[in-house]
């Protein structure tokens, strides 16, 4: 009883928890892009892959997205030094989350891939495009418009993800939070600040993406 | 590794240890059930509070605005150390099980009133006004009118939420709470080998969830068939 609400002594160390902030986005970012890739070569796979490379894309998917990624970083970081692999917990981290990402992003990838109709490319061939106008004017702006903005919804998601890196000591904001928490005792106020930051990070992140697909890809996103 | 594995194996499989991974199991999945059914009902209140119109109403409105759209872009590790330190703060001294699932209800509720609210603005606004020319009241027009229609819509999505939100409860054992991932971690502090304890871990996950995604898929497919007829 009677916890006395006190921002102050919390305030002095903003900017400590904005440069923690400044690493997850680093975090997200190439986790979503390690994540990309391994996407794009798994919805090749399902999509254009012969009965064994697609078993084994559908495998890592159904596995990788059934398991919390938290465990499989875990595995990552206890497990794999059994087998004389040892990780630094940054990369650790790096890795669980981009192998997490792949599944989800092979799923939402393959499902842009078929949203092209096969009437859409008949149509660019009665127009006498070659094979490459074909990717170049009609697959890639339809995928790109059809697949920006559930990507970058799951890029905000994935900003929100490494807040489990503060679990391994990565000293990103939750991590630089729970340092904060130690130091000074105010819990309450630190994760409070900290949960604010975190909104604010990922309003201006899906603005700036809101925008972006907008004036790129014309697709239809709500901004914020 | 793998011979350690082997050579563990039968110590780490005993009954004791499987009574102890199953209630763990049991835990994970009554918080998430729990946290997903009263998030439903909070989610469907904030929903409604936010399709409101008239001043009168404004400060509901824009409290169900504050929470769904703040809660959604917070972590849910950091909603469940808020909460923990809420609790630890005001000295309200609640198991542990109850204060995580204060967390889920409050995470579960913000995304599951977006559902709701996407499913109910699926049915015309037309239907509204049908209802409201046949004398029925906002409660009335809900439940004949809009739900029947909207329900479809919102339950496929919702009950992926569910199934997502069976993997984000590992994060509640980071305060403490006995679920399947703490349980992991006891097993491999008592000694027994990281592949062997987090590979159980994962595979228990798996079939919690493996299941669920297929009636899911299921679901969603029915659904979307019986929408266009």
């Amino acid at each position: 009883m009677g916890y006395a609400i006190n921002f102050g002594q919390v305030f002095e160390y903003l900017p400590y928890l904005a440069g923690g902030a400044w690493l997850s986005l680093q975090i997200a970012f190439l986790a979503f892009c390690g994540g990309l890739v391994l996407g794009l070569l798994g919805a090749f796979a399902k999509t254009f892959g012969g009965p064994i490379l697609r078993r084994i894309a559908n495998a890592y998917v159904v596995f990788f997205t059934n398991t919390p990624q938290l465990v499989q970083i875990y595995f990552l970081f206890f497990a794999l030094p059994e087998a004389g692999i040892l990780l630094s917990s940054y990369v650790a981290v790096l890795i669980g989350m981009t192998l997490n990402a792949g599944a989800y992003l092979t799923e939402i990838q393959r499902a842009g891939f078929s949203s092209v109709r096969q009437t859409e490319m008949e149509a660019a061939e009665t127009l006498g495009m070659s094979r490459w106008q074909q990717v170049r004017y009609v697959i890639v702006p339809h995928i790109a418009r059809v697949l920006f903005p559930p990507l970058s919804n799951h890029y905000i998601l994935m900003t929100l993800g490494t807040s489990m890196a503060a679990i391994f000591g990565v000293e990103e904001l939750t991590g630089r939070a729970l340092n904060v928490n130690s130091e000074t005792f105010r819990s309450i106020e630190v994760f409070t600040i900290t949960g604010v930051m975190y909104i604010l990070v990922t309003l201006i992140a899906s603005a700036i993406l809101g925008i972006a697909g907008r004036a790129l890809f014309r697709a239809k996103m709500r901004i914020v | 590794m793998f011979d350690r594995i082997l050579e563990e194996a039968p110590r780490f499989f005993t009954y004791y240890n499987l009574i102890f991974l199953g209630g763990a199991l049991l835990t994970t999945f009554l918080l998430t059930a729990f946290g997903c059914l009263l998030g439903f009902l909070f989610g469907f209140l904030m929903a409604v509070a936010r399709g409101t119109t008239g001043w009168l109403l404004f400060p509901i409105r824009a409290l169900a605005f504050l929470i769904t759209e703040s809660f959604r872009r917070i972590p849910f590790l950091v909603t469940l150390f808020i909460v923990f330190y809420a609790f630890r703060g005001t000295g309200i001294s609640w198991s542990i099980f109850w204060v995580a699932l204060v967390a889920v209800v409050v995470i579960a509720s913000s995304f599951i009133a977006e559902i709701i609210r996407a499913g109910l603005e699926s049915v015309h606004r037309n239907q509204w006004d049908a209802a409201a020319a046949m004398n029925m009241s906002t409660i009335q027009a809900l439940r004949h009118v809009i739900l029947p229609q909207a329900w479809k819509v919102i339950l496929p999505p919702a009950f992926s939420f569910f199934v997502l939100f069976i993997k984000d409860t590992a994060l509640a054992s980071q305060i403490g709470l006995v679920e399947l991932t703490f349980a992991g971690k006891v097993l491999n502090n008592r000694g027994f080998s990281a592949a062997l304890v987090f590979g159980t871990i994962l595979i228990l996950y798996f079939i919690l969830s493996y299941p669920m995604t297929r009636f899911g898929v299921w679901l969603e497919a029915r659904f979307a068939t019986s929408r266009h007829r």
